[in-house]
């Protein structure tokens, strides 16, 4: 496996601290980028495509379901998910229709091991 | 507006199913148990909730608030509620491991934030899912003072006499002796949807047994 590219999307800077450092933890070579907000988060993945994103739903300006689609349509072949407190049934829903994946905060390594395609060991 | 027994008995179990996502949620971001209180359901003026507020907290102490306003078929003001002096207790059993310690008091403020979207959107969610609608949350908001800087902000400051549902669990960690609790407040056009929601919802669940 090549190195990887993981684009985090999250207006929470904490947020996205500690799912950096699960990332860091499941793939040590992997490069990863942030945006805080959906706009940024598109720019980011334009200039340097990324095999990996993980959206935030609730957040300033663009909301995630509107920037999920765009990065899908815009990047089919990369693994998208929503990354998101709001567990609303609909949210997955819409998740879904918007083909892209659904993990609920908080962040914890095994979700991400799943996102990633890994397997990680029973704590 | 009046609960009877039996729909206060339903908004309960509601509350109750809607809080253990939260605690949940609690428990996997600081592998500690987390214990909860049966939930406190009322209706006062606004002034009396603020009282209230003032009071769980511990006279003259001063609180740290989450806030985050919820729209929807029902609506109102959801908050996450713990003392000051133990916020950097809070944070440090979430980010620990994930932060150089020397960078917890910076980012304390942002992390109680995102502590409080995790847990106020899991129990919001929760009562959605259970009810079959669809809340929209509004951003978190961080707030710092007693009772009544916490509940008056904005527009609610020029309403202390109105009536609000007050939903009120207790949580409590532990191994850390941390507590704290969780609230909602709503005005009675939006807890009279509540109640009319929760009453479909159990009219749906006793039509599928019998």
């Amino acid at each position: 496996m090549g190195v990887k590219r993981v684009l985090i999307v999250d207006d929470s800077r904490v947020s996205r601290l500690m799912t950096r450092s699960i990332v860091a933890k499941l793939l040590p070579d992997a490069e990863v980028f942030e945006a805080a907000d959906g706009a940024e988060g598109i720019a980011a993945a334009a200039e340097r495509p990324c095999d990996f994103m993980l959206i935030d739903v609730n957040m300033p300006g663009m909301d995630g379901f509107e920037c999920s689609g765009i990065l899908r349509r815009a990047h089919p072949g990369a693994v998208i998910s929503l990354l998101t407190a709001n567990i609303q049934e609909t949210t997955q829903q819409k998740a879904e229709a918007l083909g892209v994946g659904f993990i609920a905060k908080p962040v914890k390594e095994e979700k991400l091991a799943g996102f990633f395609g890994l397997e990680v060991a029973p704590q | 507006m009046i609960l009877d027994a039996f729909q206060r008995d339903a908004v309960t179990e509601v509350l109750n199913i809607a809080i253990g996502h939260a605690a949940s949620a609690l428990n996997e971001m600081v592998e500690d148990e987390v214990g909860l209180s049966v939930p406190f359901i009322d209706f006062m003026a606004r002034e009396q909730a603020v009282a209230r507020l003032q009071q769980d907290s511990g006279p003259g102490t001063l609180a740290i608030a989450v806030k985050q306003q919820f729209e929807g078929p029902f609506g109102g003001d959801a908050l996450l509620i713990f003392p000051e002096h133990k916020s950097l207790d809070l944070v440090r059993s979430i980010m620990g491991e994930h932060v150089p310690l020397q960078s917890l008091t910076e980012l304390e403020q942002e992390a109680l934030m995102e502590v409080g979207n995790v847990l106020l959107n899991a129990s919001l969610g929760s009562m959605a899912n259970q009810l079959g609608s669809r809340i929209e949350t509004s951003l978190p908001v961080y707030l710092r003072g007693d009772g009544s800087a916490i509940l008056e902000t904005g527009a609610d400051a020029l309403n202390r006499d109105d009536v609000v549902m007050f939903l009120h669990v207790d949580f409590e960690l532990k191994r850390r002796d941390i507590h704290g609790y969780v609230a909602f407040v709503m005005d009675v056009d939006s807890a009279n949807s509540f109640r009319d929601l929760v009453d479909a919802s159990v009219a749906r669940a006793l039509a599928t047994i019998h």
